[in-house]
């Protein structure tokens, strides 16, 4: 590295490189966790007058039930999330890559479509899907016999958080599923071969070999899955709105409820920060459960 | 020739069609409600609720007139495109630069600044609403089109930095030898020799954060009080607002929004799907 010094560019010239994206990163990211700390320590509707609490909200957002149930559900689509979206996804990966499979890349394009579109219009499609009268769920349901299965799904408070969960899990599986296929496909084709010689078929091959093959891949699915739970708001927002009552609520959209429709920006900071602390803090135990947690740079 | 086939071979065989069917059922229930969307945006209203699912007879491009008149969404479409090719350009530029540095140079802090940068990732964009409200009312900042630009460049940098840093450190050192003992300075390493050469890299950080942006819904819902300023996905709330909701003209407003993005899918899946697997995998 005995060139390194004539590379090296002056410090004036690495400043102004750098200093567009660190202005960015402050004022729009830096800056406003900051902000949103210090806002949750007082009782503010937006205007002139603040009263600070201390830690006053906090000790009300341990006791808020809204919140709970919020947290709870939030909860429960990250479970749904592991099981179903990296599960299923694994499953469908080792299908696509298996040998019999016709039409691959036109599968692997169609499944990861959904990936792409605006979360907004994913809640609406799957909102008229749902529609009691008019809805494209009922419609079937009705044309294949099955009326006794026809309901109100969204404005029924014990199903609507499961319905919820389908649209979500419809998006972003087709992102694990691309995930899964290219770490599966960096397998060595030999290891297959012999595993073949010794007379293993697809199951076993399946458990033996790419399963533990993709362990690593499989973890950050996971925290994926979950982080990307935690951050659930658009879906809520068009298809329920946090209803039947609370029933579907879930931590972003309480914050916003909170804060831009009640004006109340303290209290609604407090539930932002404290979802941003359960997300970490999930992530973080994550990241103990498995180990080893992401590569990092160098 | 007329070897009869094993019962083992037999039952591979319907094993390997029951997959093909299976995988093929799931495609189809990924695309159709896209598909469905779009043709139902052509039907008119009484065909569409008298048959969900029937394939228009004729075509009602009324409906995207009375969309446009809903949703306000012909001013919309061009907020989106006005949002989001700032938010691109700024972003591909800053990330560029920044992840340039990174790759290829040292200086004190560097690490920190870096990590930093990636822990931008793990920080639910949410948490931000309140505070980026606050500050930007503050100077009223707000109902602007380039600060929201600026706010998605901002949430799009981690990703964004982390590509571009790791393919610029794959580029071979003699390169910028080469350019500094031919008399060439910084600015020309960097805007001659590495800007070509990170062009793959750099369409998918401009695919990627095209899509993201165009896609946005939080924050452009709280910064855009304006009517006028409202883009795309905000304006697709307007059509539920009404006591009776009409569903061939909201197909055709949710098709306004959807046709570029899926138009975009279409020319480069490959490359979304290997720019969306390296920053998530990896990051």
């Amino acid at each position: 590295m005995a060139n390194n010094k004539v590379l090296q560019p002056k410090k004036r010239t690495l400043f102004l490189y750098m200093f567009p994206s660190v202005v960015l990163f402050l004022v729009f990211t830096a800056i406003p966790i900051i902000m949103a700390i210090y806002y949750s320590l007082f009782n503010w509707s937006g205007g002139k007058k603040k009263i600070f609490l201390g830690l006053g909200n906090y000790s009300r957002l341990l006791g808020d039930s809204i919140f709970g149930k919020a947290l709870l559900n939030n909860f429960i689509l990250a479970a749904c999330c592991v099981v179903f979206q990296v599960g299923i996804a694994f499953i469908i990966a080792s299908l696509i890559c298996s040998k019999g499979l016709k039409l691959k890349s036109f599968h692997q394009f169609a499944i990861f479509m959904p990936v792409v579109l605006a979360p907004v219009v994913v809640g609406f499609l799957w909102k008229i899907i749902y529609n009691q009268d008019y809805g494209l769920l009922n419609f079937l349901l009705h044309s294949v016999g099955l009326e006794s299965w026809i309901r109100p799904w969204i404005d029924d408070v014990d199903i609507v958080m499961k319905c919820i969960t389908v649209p979500i899990v419809w998006q972003w599986i087709g992102l694990y599923v691309v995930i899964f296929v290219s770490a599966m496909k960096n397998i060595p084709e030999e290891i297959f071969e012999s595993a073949a010689l010794d007379g293993a078929g697809g199951i076993k091959k399946a458990f033996f070999i790419t399963w533990p093959m993709t362990m690593d891949t499989v973890k950050i699915s996971v925290i994926l899955a979950v982080s990307g739970c935690m951050k659930i708001f658009e879906h809520i927002y068009i298809i329920t709105s946090g209803g039947p009552g609370t029933a579907s609520m879930v931590g972003a959209m309480y914050a916003y409820k909170t804060s831009f429709i009640k004006q109340r920006f303290g209290y609604g900071s407090t539930i932002s920060v404290g979802i941003m602390a359960v997300s970490l803090t999930l992530v973080l135990i994550c990241n103990v459960i498995f180990g080893k947690g992401k590569k990092k740079y160098e | 020739m007329n070897k009869t086939y094993g019962v083992t071979q037999i039952s591979k065989k319907i094993l390997m069609l029951l997959v093909n069917v299976l995988i093929a059922l799931l495609s189809l229930f990924c695309l159709f409600p896209v598909v469905w969307m779009i043709y139902s945006s052509l039907k008119d209203e009484p065909s569409f609720l008298r048959n969900l699912i029937g394939l228009p007879t004729s075509f009602h491009f009324s409906n995207y007139l009375s969309a446009i008149k809903t949703g306000k969404m012909d001013v919309a479409f061009v907020n989106s495109v006005l949002v989001s090719v700032t938010a691109v350009a700024a972003l591909v530029f800053i990330a560029f630069v920044a992840g340039v540095v990174f790759a290829r140079y040292q200086f004190r802090g560097k690490t920190i600044l870096y990590t930093m940068f990636l822990s931008g990732m793990l920080i639910p964009v949410h948490s931000l609403l309140i505070p980026i409200f606050v500050e930007l009312k503050l100077f009223t900042l707000n109902n602007n089109r380039f600060i929201l630009a600026l706010v998605y460049a901002a949430f799009g940098l981690p990703k964004a930095i982390f590509l571009v840093t790791s393919f610029a450190a794959t580029i071979p050192r003699e390169i910028e030898e080469a350019v500094i003992i031919d008399g060439g300075n910084t600015h020309d390493i960097f805007f001659k020799v590495f800007l070509p050469i990170s062009k793959p890299i750099l369409s998918t950080v401009i695919i990627l954060s095209f899509l993201d942006a165009w896609n946005e819904f939080p924050f452009s819902l709280v910064l855009m009080g304006k009517p006028e300023l409202k883009t795309l996905p905000i304006a697709l709330t307007y059509f539920t607002g009404q006591h009776s909701v009409q569903y061939t003209p909201m197909m055709a407003g949710l098709t306004i929004a959807t046709l570029p993005v899926v138009i975009v899918y279409f020319l480069f899946h490959k490359k979304i799907m290997e720019g969306m697997v390296a920053g998530s995998v990896k990051g």
